[in-house]
């Protein structure tokens, strides 16, 4: 069965890369622009693996992870934070990895490899 | 030291006599027969006293009046025959000290010279006084100076905090009321504040220092480095307080400056990722879309680099723009021609994204004086913003912009720019032409209307904005057709006020 990660990004343009880049390789690909959207999905999917946007207009990325770490079915989710805030590796301790934006597409997809297999 | 006395006498017997007398009473004296030698000994002896008899040759008379106007301090004691003294007298009045008739007494002698030593004790003094009297008025002045001209504001107050002196600036900014309070003066306020370092240095006879903003005559508001210093009395008794208030406005607007500066760069460098990561995103679309020979996700790679590559370059000029100092620079240019550019622009973008574009233009509008490079960038930051708000906006299926132009009256032309987009809500028209205020997330970099506004006003223009939620947005824009007299130069802002 195909492996399902959840790519949680405001960026229409940033959200589309990155479910091409992992359609690609063949996982199962949702996206959601903001945090309740996550959250809906997350709840109804449960990913393997979620991609998570620290800022967002009007939301606040380690919010979206406090609420997912709530959820006892959902808490053991890993998370990679993909963000172009500075500082962001400190935002959310417990992600399994940090990327800034623009980030390497090859360690990106060696990480989720890892992870996920 | 023995006081020096020049003795001029026709008589030299007389004169050793004289001087022998003299030494015994321990003056130091020199003596004179003819002109040659009352010259030398005028002119390099420091005399004290001359005892002199004034026909002793026919010049001496002459000499020693011309060397007592210079010499105020030196006493002559004048020596004649009964017969000679009317006419010395004549000759010398008030500039001898004494007449002595020849042969002469030694005790009207001892009197003349002890009376010399008296006077000249006393002038000495009066000289001394009048020296530190001019020190006195030099020290005056200069401190005058010093409190008037010093570019800072002075103000020296009472303990119950009435301004009792004020240097000129201060009186320049604040009005020339000494006798006001200085919460009154300074601040406008009808009630002392509640920090006040005047009163704290009544208090304790320590300086302070504080920042305050104070207020203008004119109701300017200025950012002030306050110090205070107590004025005692001869008691040493806290009498009044000096406040030094230095201007730091403009420190504090560079600090301002500096604030906004880091803050857009934060903003901004976190754009620029999200665009540089969207760019990557086509770069890698368009390789997968090779690989598979995939015409469709190669063409929409294609758009969404360029996409991309727009953006990036629009936020690098609007950085530039802002970075940039120029005068404007006037040309005399067909309206139509202008405008022409702009729908030219404007056309392919409102087309891509399928929002209707009316244009309409009036005819015959003729020419207009303006800077075309930045007025054709603001109609264009005016009219992509509208796009932009009808993108947002996902209530409507049908968009529209329209751009009318048309005469306002004689002397203005008026840009009409309407959209049925997203709107705003009376926040957002409030900030919208702040700096660095978007309402782009990441999207915008809070300077093309910044900008767009700036460049109206320096122009001699107005904007009118007219906006509701979910109804979209009116701009109208007046621009005198003549360069206004008062032409701007387009600064790197500072903050905007307006």
């Amino acid at each position: 069965m195909k492996k399902k990660i959840l790519v949680i990004d405001d960026d229409l343009n940033v959200s589309d890369y990155l479910a091409s880049l992992f359609q690609d390789k063949g996982y199962q690909v949702s996206v959601a622009g903001n945090v309740k959207e996550g959250i809906k999905l997350a709840k109804a999917q449960h990913p393997d693996l979620i991609t998570l946007d620290i800022e967002m207009p009007g939301e606040w990325g380690p919010r979206f992870y406090r609420q997912l770490s709530q959820e006892p079915d959902l808490k053991n989710i890993p998370v990679i934070v993909i963000s172009g805030l500075s500082g962001h590796q400190y935002a959310v301790v417990k992600a399994v990895a940090s990327l800034s934006k623009p980030f390497d597409r090859e360690e990106l997809l060696k990480i989720v490899e890892e992870i996920l297999n | 030291m023995a006081k020096q006395v020049l003795l001029i006498d026709r008589d030299k017997a007389h004169a050793e006599a004289l001087t022998l007398y003299l030494h015994r009473k321990l003056y130091d004296a020199v003596i004179s027969t003819s002109n040659e030698q009352t010259l030398l000994f005028l002119d390099t002896h420091a005399l004290d006293i001359i005892i002199a008899y004034p026909f002793a040759t026919p010049e001496t008379g002459q000499y020693l009046l011309a060397f007592k106007k210079t010499n105020p301090l030196v006493q002559i004691i004048i020596t004649a025959p009964k017969s000679d003294l009317d006419e010395a007298m004549d000759l010398f009045g008030l500039n001898a000290l004494d007449y002595l008739e020849l042969p002469v007494n030694s005790k009207a002698l001892d009197l003349a010279l002890a009376r010399a030593g008296a006077q000249t004790g006393l002038l000495t003094r009066m000289d001394l006084y009048t020296g530190r009297l001019e020190d006195l008025h030099y020290a005056r002045n200069l401190f005058n100076q010093l409190f008037e001209e010093v570019p800072c504001y002075i103000s020296v107050q009472d303990r119950n905090l009435r301004i009792t002196a004020a240097n000129r600036r201060f009186k320049r900014d604040f009005g020339g009321l000494v006798g006001g309070f200085c919460y009154e003066v300074y601040k406008h306020r009808s009630s002392p504040c509640r920090e006040c370092p005047v009163a704290a240095t009544f208090s304790d006879g320590k300086s302070h220092t504080t920042e305050e903003i104070v207020t203008s005559k004119d109701g300017k508001q200025y950012n002030v480095l306050t110090q205070t210093a107590p004025i005692r009395n001869g008691d040493g008794e806290i009498a009044q307080v000096m406040e030094m208030s230095t201007n730091i406005t403009q420190i504090r607007q560079l600090q301002d400056h500096l604030v906004s500066l880091g803050l857009m760069l934060g903003s901004m460098s976190h754009g620029v990722k999200g665009m540089l990561t969207a760019l990557d995103g086509g770069i890698y679309q368009l390789e997968a879309g090779l690989d598979q020979k995939d015409d469709k996700r190669m063409n929409l790679a294609f758009g969404q680099i360029k996409n991309m590559a727009d953006k990036i370059k629009k936020m690098v000029l609007e950085i530039l723009y802002y970075a940039k100092s120029r005068e404007l620079q006037y040309e005399t240019i067909e309206v139509a021609e202008m405008t022409d550019n702009v729908v030219a622009t404007l056309t392919p973008l409102a087309q891509k994204h399928g929002i209707k574009f009316l244009v309409s233009i009036a005819p015959d509008l003729g020419t207009i004086e303006v800077d075309p490079q930045w007025m054709e960038a603001t109609l264009i930051n005016f009219l992509e913003n509208a796009v932009d708000a009808c993108l947002f906006d996902r209530n409507k299926k049908n968009h529209q912009v329209s751009f009318t132009v048309e005469k306002k009256s004689r002397t203005d032309i008026c840009f009409t720019i309407q959209d049925n987009g997203i709107g705003m809500d009376a926040e957002t028209r409030n900030k919208m032409f702040s700096l660095f205020f978007t309402s782009k997330g990441s999207q915008g970099t809070g300077l093309g209307l910044f900008i767009a506004h700036r460049v109206i006003k320096y122009h001699g223009g107005t904007v009118h904005v007219d906006s509701r939620p979910g109804d979209g947005s009116q701009f109208t824009i007046s621009i005198p057709f003549q360069k206004p007299e008062n032409a701007r130069i387009m600064e790197p802002p500072a903050k905007d006020k307006g």
